[in-house]
């Protein structure tokens, strides 16, 4: 749990372009403080360009971008990231891969408090029994709870998520958005998804992208706390808003 | 446990159709001495087969661990260094394409005809696998992992520590399988071109004199100990690695994915 | 008008090859291409091969191990080796027999710098000497040890694979066994490290043939063998008598031969070859067979006929 209350991020993307197509133009992007917002666009719209722009991933060349935070700090340093794949070293147990920040970092990671907050993560996610398990034991659904754990373990204000939950089935998808709502709860988080129905399960605020260059939607603001329940007659009829707004760039 | 009586199996056929091979052709025994007869000057000759074989493994042995650990240091300067790269590559890649038997007469005067230059024999044929291997693992580092790091804030240090170092060991093991392989032939060529013991020397007295029986069996001692050694060196890089799973000689072993419940 | 079809008729015959549809004979060298094999270029560019009716071929091989076993597999006609090593091959099964003699005693010397440390053979206790595999150089130099009261393990003998002279003169080794005394003394003064030989036939060894023609037991019947001999012995002869002609008809097959150092080793090998080709010293080859024999080289002896045959004397 964060000590201090999350920051509300201003994103300002003055141009983002690769050799020979221009992504974003202008873009302007408010990530609500300790409000999840959710990105949704085909493939190719640029969606995960701005999330890696944020988290610092694009060269200068690539992306000029401009970041503000409302608590005036510079957002730098106060990030966690969870990519598509999980990203689990193969040569690391279960736990030491939720502790890699701290290993990367300072080498902390062997600390009894670390040790035990990584614990408690993996207690959390359901993971207890596989703390010293390889990731090669583990499935496809138990391997992003891990990489949800160590995003976790972050312990960040911002969280950062590409598509985390995509590879996974249905099922296993809608148990995983449970779980990182219920986690992810009083942080800024900005969840880029190709999923309709995930975006207005966990979103505070879904936009779409769209466009070359790339623009972004109006936001729609769906009602009551994450996780919603997939079978809300709000949701759905705003997932059929949502569909016709990605379907209307075609 | 069927594995190991299918090599039986092998083994035991090749050595028949060797046997065939010199029955229905008739070739004479100082071109092609048949397997039986070999085994005659394995029986007559085992003090001194035993006596040279040591040698020539000393020599392996030796050659393979200072090549590996050079080649592996090398691969860690180029990968580290901007202006090493621009020197050493091109020195590694010469080294790869100047045939070893040229550089053997220099290496023998200036190291002597002793074991020194058979080690440098084979440290230098193995080289160039070692580094290059090495090099290439510590330069692929899948980028999702680069990344990942990056955002965590890692420092250089542990980045290549915990990162890139293990990261890169599938490679180095790669090229350490190559360098196992290969190792042999810079010995033996090494005390081809002068010494005074080991069993490249063996062969040739033998050859010498005729014996080309006692030159086969040089041979067989030279070709069972390199076998030895790739299937050790292969089942220890296994162990070291274990999270590693693909391996050149264990595709039948594959392990079922676990699936979500 | 008669006079240009004989022209072109004259043309006609230079230029085309040698159209003698002589016999085809494969001769495999000891060695790379060197002054010991003066009597078959002489003989070739001499036209002594194609007036006996022969087509000679000859070739160096990579391996100087490989002309024996060449002949008994049947894969070349002749091949040009060495009379010890003769014995040891044919106590191993190859189907050889002697035919001729190139050079008619020991060109083998055991070599050391002029300037050095050894000046006797008792010198060589404790020292290294340097040898190429032919399997015979540690016989060699058993016998010319034990003259000096010394054993072979009183040296560390050291296999330098031909390459004698560089192990000598750069100090790896303080003695070389398996030097020729026309070649290897020569290449070492040229190069400015004169070397003293100790000549094995002086030091307690039998004198023996240094170069003899070797061909395949089944093959002896053949009337070519004969006149290769023949042709030897003809241009042995003519090289006797002709010094400066032959060594220019011997460079004149390939400029690269012209050089300080072949040059030095025709004029030393000149004295050395067989003037007698055909002729078979029957005394030597079986003193050569007990020496061989009581220094274990050999298991046993074979009947000499069986393996050494002077071609003009066939019942």
């Amino acid at each position: 749990m964060t000590a201090t209350p999350p920051p509300g991020v201003r994103v300002h993307i003055t141009r983002l372009a690769y050799p020979g197509h221009t992504v974003f133009e202008e873009l302007k992007l408010q990530l609500a403080a300790g409000q999840c917002t959710c990105l949704l666009g085909r493939n190719g719209s640029g969606k995960s360009s701005l999330l890696r722009a944020l988290a610092k991933l694009l060269g200068e060349r690539v992306c000029e971008l401009h970041v503000e935070c409302s608590d005036d700090l510079p957002l730098a340093g106060r990030v966690a990231y969870m990519a598509q794949e999980d990203l689990l070293l193969p040569w690391l147990d279960v736990l030491e891969n939720t502790t890699l920040g701290y290993r990367l970092r300072d080498r902390s990671h062997t600390r009894p408090a670390v040790v035990q907050r990584a614990t408690q993560l993996l207690q959390d996610v359901g993971l207890a029994a596989f703390a010293h398990a390889s990731p090669a034991e583990l499935s496809g659904g138990m391997r992003q709870r891990a990489a949800l754990a160590r995003t976790l373990m972050e312990d960040q204000p911002v969280v950062l998520m590409d598509e985390p939950f995509s590879a996974l089935d249905a099922i296993t998808r809608l148990e995983l958005q449970n779980l990182a709502a219920r986690l992810l709860d009083r942080r800024t988080t900005l969840l880029i998804t190709h999923d309709p129905l995930e975006a207005l399960r966990l979103g505070d605020a879904v936009y779409t992208l769209d466009g070359q260059p790339a623009k972004l939607s109006a936001p729609l603001r769906p009602t009551g706390r994450a996780p919603r329940p997939p079978g809300d007659a709000q949701l759905l009829s705003l997932q059929g808003r949502l569909l016709t707004q990605l379907g209307a760039g075609a | 446990m069927t594995g190991l009586v299918r090599r039986f199996v092998t083994l035991a056929s090749l050595l028949l159709a060797w046997q065939l091979i010199v029955w229905v052709t008739g070739v004479p025994g100082y071109i092609l001495p048949g397997p039986l007869s070999v085994a005659g000057a394995f029986a007559t000759h085992a003090g001194t087969l035993a006596q040279h074989a040591t040698v020539t493994i000393i020599e392996i042995l030796a050659g393979l661990l200072l090549g590996a650990l050079l080649g592996f240091s090398s691969a860690l300067s180029l990968s580290s260094f901007h202006t090493v790269r621009r020197w050493l590559l091109p020195v590694l890649v010469v080294s790869q394409a100047l045939p070893v038997f040229a550089l053997a007469p220099i290496l023998m005067l200036w190291l002597g005809y002793g074991m020194v230059s058979k080690i440098a024999m084979a440290v230098l044929i193995i080289y160039f696998p070692v580094t290059a291997a090495c090099f290439d693992g510590l330069r692929h580092t899948p980028n999702g992992w680069l990344e990942l790091a990056a955002t965590m804030g890692a420092s250089p240090r542990n980045l290549l520590r915990s990162v890139r170092l293990p990261a890169a060991l599938p490679a180095a093991a790669s090229g350490m399988r190559v360098a196992t392989a290969v190792a042999p032939i810079g010995a033996v060529v090494g005390e081809w071109v002068g010494s005074s013991a080991g069993l490249g020397y063996l062969m040739l007295h033998a050859n010498g004199r005729m014996q080309i029986d006692l030159m086969f069996a040089a041979l067989v001692t030279l070709a069972a100990f390199a076998l030895a050694l790739y299937f050790s060196v292969d089942h220890l890089l296994k162990h070291a690695l274990p999270w590693h799973r693909q391996t050149l000689l264990d595709n039948e072993n594959e392990q079922e994915i676990p699936h979500d419940v | 008008m008669t006079f240009k079809p004989l022209l072109a008729m004259a043309i006609a015959i230079m230029v085309l090859p040698g159209s003698a549809a002589g016999e085809k004979l494969t001769v495999m060298l000891d060695w790379f291409v060197n002054p010991d094999h003066g009597p078959l270029f002489v003989a070739r560019e001499r036209g002594y091969f194609e007036q006996a009716g022969l087509q000679v071929e000859l070739i160096a091989p990579a391996d100087p191990n490989n002309p024996p076993k060449f002949v008994a597999a049947g894969k070349a006609d002749i091949a040009i080796s060495y009379q010890p090593q003769l014995h040891v091959q044919v106590a191993q099964g190859l189907p050889l027999v002697r035919i001729g003699t190139l050079v008619s005693m020991p060109l083998n010397s055991l070599v050391v710098l002029a300037g050095g440390p050894v000046r006797t053979l008792a010198d060589l206790k404790g020292r290294k000497v340097g040898f190429s595999v032919g399997g015979f150089e540690d016989a060699l130099l058993k016998a010319m040890l034990a003259k000096h009261g010394l054993t072979l393990a009183d040296v560390t003998l050291i296999n330098v694979n031909f390459s004698l002279s560089p192990a000598l003169i750069a100090g790896q080794v303080d003695a070389v066994i398996g030097a020729f005394r026309n070649f290897e003394l020569n290449q070492m003064d040229i190069e400015g490290h004169p070397g003293r030989a100790f000549f094995v036939e002086e030091h307690g060894v039998p004198a023996y043939d240094e170069l003899i023609f070797v061909a395949h037991k089944e093959s002896l019947r053949r009337p070519s063998l004969a006149q290769f001999v023949s042709a030897i012995e003809r241009a042995t002869h003519y090289m006797v008598n002709h010094p400066q002609e032959s060594w220019e008809l011997f460079v004149g097959t390939d400029k690269s031969l012209d050089d300080e150092l072949n040059q030095r080793a025709w004029r030393d090998t000149l004295p050395r070859f067989a003037l007698r080709p055909a002729a078979l010293d029957i005394g030597r080859y079986r003193r050569m067979a007990d020496f061989l024999y009581a220094q274990r080289l050999i298991a046993k002896k074979l009947p000499l006929s069986e393996y050494a045959v002077d071609l003009f004397n066939r019942p």
